[in-house]
């Protein structure tokens, strides 16, 4: 059997940075089990990525390449992986867990025979895969059984991606699979944002909600800042709302929007019950209030106490840095 | 239209966890259940597919004897009638061999769409109704958070990272696993109930589908995570408290 | 001419002829008047019975009917003035019924009352003095009607009640205008006819306006459900609540036909105050027209052409209507049976509703919240679980396990206890008590969460419950019932009250206003056992609306988890009134008042009364020592 093969996804044109995780946790997984670490990259036009990708310390980088996987789907993908994995028989075949993985990767695996183990955080002696259960409250330790490949996809950010070590330039080979049009299903369109004449708070990743700390109308652009930086939408608690400083779209509470991104920033916000009702199903909150007992910081993860006025603009550089 | 609904009934989410002595599970005893949350969205998406188009919404679950009460809150919520996989041993199998349960039953059904919640509230794989497609044969798409009916078979808008959203169609029969926020959920009512008394549910044990059922991904043993949540303050100046947050945003939370 | 004769004349003489001609008038008057009222009797008769319905015990639905109807203390009580005016025509109305007989008897040869007897000169002499109270009250009342206009009366002006008011004036006129003639003059029997007609005229207008209220009132009043928003349970498989015209009981029924339209109901119903549709009046009008026009056995929905939806859910069932009420109606069984119709055949689409239901449907509480926030909570302030050996058991509801300020108010209130040093541990897992979705109407759920709670407490044995919330505790201690055995519950402020003696009387006081909750004042009777306690605190001081009519704070019938309301915010009226008593502090005894003052009284900036509940309020009187 080959080793492992790590299979990477491609956004606009480049690797995308979940990528790079899954190629660091590929090298990881190789040091712990003494296996060589390979990728293979898939679509339509694959040259540049390939190349991109063989700079890192890989055995090999594969095209796996035809024109009716320009672009994405199901039926194709899991075609073309299926005919290259029974050429190659590795070991092991690595995903990002990313919403493309999740739509092919399980019916890859089963067509093989396997099941995917997916959303890995971490592996250790076994080798034994380490992933969440009961919304992470639970960690549960997989280990595969019997012969043919194991297919493991990797947690966003379980694995650093500026850990994936370089190496010399690995050999590129390319792969045809054979493809029938009329094997490929599903026909899917360009992909489009949300509707974006209306605030949906409702569907955004990550939001910054200002509360009466901010005291004055004229200081929420120091809070729209921070959201623009983070690339997240403004929300507001309902007395700033009342007030006319924002629109009453923009109210998250029991009587606004309820809301569940993957970050909330509680910006002077005090956090009474209609408030915490509307945050509730965010999956990291973060406040930042000058009264150490707000009850905010009871549902917080992470806090800072101090002045708004000063803590908002210096996370707003820190950001900024951070997505350099 | 008829329509396969795959449901699973999962601990409550605010189900206390303790470990089982033998350190494979959770301990049961004492859990509260209820209908897992997309498929809560699976189930009324297929109701208003029912309610534009007409036809029959079935209902299919396995698990043991304590999964009645969350069939008959779906038919109590509109479905008209339900399947129950009765095996004891679910927590043995893997995605593939469930999804090998819930084809054999769907297979004499031959139905024109199935489907499935995006993932359970308590394993969190998000394959069964992916690899269900697989063994049926039948083409699928997954995160599915709005369904329309076309003369060649379906629309679905299917979403994707960071706020986009793509439409793929598909013939129908298909499969499709469906996200959870979509549409607004109907709530159970008294009604729904007392109709649901009368009902078909179809009992079919897992032995009789004889599938196979030894697992690939076996899950050897489960523990507690590490830290608990609880709040971090962040010390510091406004710079250092800053950054601290920055870098445990992206390292620890990985939300940035 | 005319000149005080002193006794009452009478005519002496009446032909056959005349005599003929009363009989066909009376017997024409009759049939007018059963036309009518036998097709209300009708309707009333053939509604669905009342399973719910006990006229026993007998002995308060008659101390009932002796005070409100004979007495008519909850008339003259709550309106004195117009109150005291109707009392006066009602007397006056008794008082005539043996003249009236002997007026016809008179007509016919065989009067009994011989005016000029010791007797009859002294009931006349009585009657005569009730006719000229009531000439007065009827013609207080008519200048009310049409010259003040009080806008509870509606907008339309009455002519009926106009006519009607004439009437009655035209009989105690003639009545009293025969003291003034002697039995020979011809204006004795004109007179006397004038008077007949009256009467006869009268009589066939009762059954078709709401004077009607004269004949069934007083049955209303004494045919109650009894109780105060008594619920009843739902019968078997198909009862859903009211949906159609063969949903309403002849309770309802014989209640829609009462309304006197006095506006009583609206005028103290928070929803009508704050310009929503919702106005308790035009729901029982509603239900009168759907009867009117529909009957009992109709399938046609009772919420559609006769009372909408939309209206029937902005009810924070506060009960100042059902408790205004003079003639018995009660509206609260009636608004949550429309809701409940509404609600368990799912036909009520509202996104907050559905939100809350199926919060409730899958976890413990009201708010969505996970239950695990309620046991760090316990957690964090070292409450004592409840295992069997403490005197009470602290129920903290989900406005006290999860509201911060809830979430006080219990530290406090068990810091009180612990002073007083009285055992008490909390459940280790509580559910919704099922209030917000009990008025809403839903009872699927609200059967899940008492049978749950009622097992809870099977298990743990509680014997005495205390409660900071009076919504915890009027559904546990009567809407649990229809399931089970609730153990004994009391609110905290009747808890504190019997402590009184043994908590710190704080010195130098501020002025304290306080707001008496609708669960609590109107539900439970309970309005001076908080107040003893504020006593202790500060000085009290007293809304404009207080006890019984005391203003709702707009939170209660689920609507606190409905989100915006239309119109004015309920709360921020209350507040206002609140605010412009000058109090330092506003007193409240239930976690839903002081939230939705809490945004309430913020907007009024600095200088704004503080808040605080009455446990918070003895707590500050404790001397220093470390919590609970």
């Amino acid at each position: 059997m080959s080793g492992i093969w790590v299979v990477v996804e491609e956004r606009d044109g480049r690797a995308s940075r979940i990528s790079w995780e899954a190629v660091a946790a590929g090298q990881k997984l190789a040091a712990l089990t003494g296996l060589a670490v390979s990728a293979v990259v898939i679509g339509a036009q694959t040259e540049a990525l390939a190349t991109e990708v063989a700079a890192k310390a890989l055995g090999k980088v594969v095209r796996v390449e035809h024109p009716l996987l320009a672009a994405y789907t199901a039926d194709g993908f899991t075609l073309a992986l299926q005919q290259f994995i029974e050429a190659e028989k590795p070991d092991y075949v690595l995903f990002p867990h990313t919403y493309q993985v999740r739509d092919y990767a399980p019916k890859l695996a089963a067509r093989l025979g396997q099941v995917l183990i997916g959303d890995v955080t971490g592996f250790a002696e076994g080798p034994v895969f380490v992933r969440q259960l009961m919304q992470g409250r639970l960690n549960g330790s997989y280990r595969h059984s019997g012969n043919g490949p194991c297919f493991v996809s990797v947690q966003a950010g379980a694995f650093r991606a500026d850990e994936a070590q370089v190496g010399e330039a690995a050999a590129i080979t390319v792969f045809s699979p054979t493809i029938d049009p009329a094997q490929i299903r599903t026909k899917p369109s360009e992909r489009f944002r949300g509707a974006a004449q209306t605030v949906d708070l409702g569907s955004a990743q990550m939001i910054v909600g200002v509360g009466r700390g901010i005291k004055d109308p004229a200081n929420i652009p120091i809070a729209q800042e921070l959201a623009t930086a983070l690339g997240a939408e403004l929300g507001a608690s309902r007395p700033i709302c009342d007030n006319g400083w924002l629109p009453m779209e923009r109210q998250i509470g029991s009587s606004g929007q309820t809301i569940s991104p993957k970050l909330y920033l509680a910006v002077g916000i005090s956090g009474a019950i209609q408030h915490l009702v509307g945050i509730k199903g965010s999956q990291c909150v973060v406040a930042i209030n000058k009264d150490p007992d707000a009850p905010i910081f009871e549902v917080a993860d992470y806090g800072i106490v101090g002045d708004l006025m000063e803590v908002v603009p210096a996370l707003t550089e820190a950001v900024k840095a951070a997505k350099q | 239209m008829k329509i396969i609904v795959a449901i699973k009934q999962v601990p409550e989410r605010d189900a206390q966890v303790r470990i089982d002595a033998a350190g494979k599970w959770i301990e049961e005893s004492g859990l509260q259940y209820t209908l897992n949350e997309s498929d809560a969205y699976a189930l009324e998406e297929a109701l208003q597919l029912k309610e534009k188009h007409g036809g029959e919404v079935v209902v299919l679950t396995a698990g043991p004897e304590r999964v009645g009460p969350t069939i008959r809150e779906a038919l109590a919520k509109g479905a008209d009638r339900a399947i129950h996989i009765d095996c004891a041993d679910l927590g043995a199998r893997d995605a593939l061999g469930v999804a090998r349960l819930l084809a054999a039953a769907v297979k004499p059904e031959a139905p024109d769409l199935v489907l499935t919640g995006l993932q359970s509230d308590d394993l969190g794989q998000g394959q069964t109704g992916v690899i269900l497609a697989e063994l049926l044969g039948l083409p699928h798409s997954s995160l599915i958070l709005h369904v329309e009916k076309t003369d060649t078979g379906m629309t679905v808008k299917r979403e994707l990272e960071e706020g986009w959203f793509r439409t793929v169609e598909l013939p129908t029969p298909a499969v499709l696993t469906i996200q959870s926020g979509g549409n607004k959920l109907r709530y159970a009512t008294l009604m729904g109930i007392k109709r649901a008394k009368t009902k078909e549910v179809r009992t079919v044990t897992a032995a009789e589908l004889a599938v196979d059922s030894a697992p690939v991904a076996v899950l050897e043993r489960v523990a507690l995570p590490q830290k608990q949540k609880s709040t971090q303050i962040l010390p510091g100046n406004p710079k250092e408290a800053a950054a601290a947050l920055v870098e445990k945003l992206k390292f620890e939370a990985r939300v940035l | 001419m005319l000149a005080f004769t002193a006794i009452l004349a009478e005519p002496q003489h009446f032909s056959l002829a005349e005599k003929l001609l009363l009989v066909v008038l009376v017997a024409a008057s009759a049939a007018a008047f059963w036309r009518r009222f036998g097709v209300v009797l009708d309707k009333i008769l053939k509604s669905k019975k009342d399973p719910s319905f006990h006229l026993f015990p007998i002995g308060k639905r008659v101390w009932d009917f002796v005070c409100e109807v004979l007495f008519q203390t909850k008339v003259i009580r709550q309106r004195p003035l117009p109150g005291l005016a109707h009392a006066f025509v009602f007397w006056g109305f008794c008082a005539f019924v043996l003249v009236t007989l002997n007026h016809f008897a008179v007509g016919l040869g065989l009067g009994f009352l011989n005016p000029a007897s010791f007797f009859g000169r002294f009931y006349t002499y009585f009657a005569a003095v009730f006719a000229l109270a009531c000439a007065a009250g009827i013609f207080g009342l008519f200048v009310r009607r049409f010259l003040v206009r009080p806008k509870w009366l509606g907008k339309k002006l009455s002519w009926e009640s106009g006519f009607i008011a004439f009437l009655i004036f035209l009989l105690m006129v003639t009545y009293l205008a025969s003291f003034f003639v002697a039995d020979a003059d011809p204006a004795t029997r004109v007179l006397w006819w004038v008077h007949t007609l009256t009467l006869l005229t009268f009589l066939p207008i009762i059954p078709h306006t709401k004077h009607l209220h004269l004949i069934l009132s007083p049955a209303t009043v004494f045919l109650s459900r009894g109780g105060f928003s008594q619920i009843p349970p739902l019968v078997g498989d198909e009862d859903f609540g009211l949906i159609a015209g063969t949903d309403l009981t002849w309770v309802t029924s014989l209640q829609a036909y009462s309304c006197v339209e006095c506006g009583r109901c609206t005028e103290h119903c928070p929803a009508a105050n704050t310009g929503k549709l919702l106005n308790p009046k035009e729901i029982i009008l509603g239900l009168r027209g759907y009867l009117n026009d529909l009957g009992p056995a109709s399938e046609e929905p009772l919420l559609g052409k006769y009372n909408a939806q939309e209206a029937a859910f902005q009810c924070t069932t506060c009960g100042a209507c059902e408790f205004q009420c003079p003639v018995g109606i009660e509206h609260l069984p009636i608004l949550v049976g429309l809701r409940r119709g509404a609600v368990n055949t799912g036909a009520w689409e509202d996104e907050y509703g559905s939100k809350l239901f199926l919060a409730l449907e899958r976890g413990a509480n009201a708010h969505g919240l996970p239950a695990s926030e309620r046991d760090k909570f316990i957690e964090k302030i070292g409450l004592p679980i409840f295992d069997g050996t403490q005197e009470y058991c602290l129920w903290l509801g989900c406005m006290g396990g999860y509201d911060p300020k809830g979430r006080e108010i219990i530290a406090d209130f068990a810091r009180v206890m612990n002073f007083l040093g009285t055992s008490f541990g909390v459940l280790r897992k509580e559910k919704c008590c099922g209030d917000p979705v009990r008025r809403l109407g839903n009872d699927l759920v609200f059967q899940q969460l008492a049978e749950a709670n009622l097992e809870t407490f099977e298990q743990n044995k509680a014997k005495k419950i205390v409660s900071i919330c009076p919504h915890c505790v009027r559904t546990i201690q009567e809407d649990w019932k229809e399931f089970g055995t609730p153990p004994q519950v009391e609110h905290h402020s009747e808890f504190l009250a019997r402590h009184t003696d043994k908590l710190p009387k704080q010195a130098n006081g501020e002025t304290i206003v306080f707001h008496d909750p609708c669960y609590l004042g109107r539900y439970r009777n309970v309005y001076e056992q908080p107040r003893s306690v504020v006593a202790l605190a500060g000085e009290l001081v007293e809304a404009p609306r207080n006890h019984e009519r005391s203003f709702c704070c707009g939170a209660g019938g689920g609507l606190v988890f409905l989100g915006e309301e239309t119109g004015e915010r309920v709360s921020h009226v209350r507040a206002a009134e609140l605010v412009a008593t000058g109090a330092k502090t506003v007193g409240t005894a239930c976690p839903f008042c002081n939230s939705m003052f809490r945004d309430a009284l913020a907007e009024k900036g600095e200088g704004a009364p503080q808040l605080l509940d009455i446990a918070q309020l003895t707590a500050r009187g404790l001397p220093e020592r470390s919590a609970s």
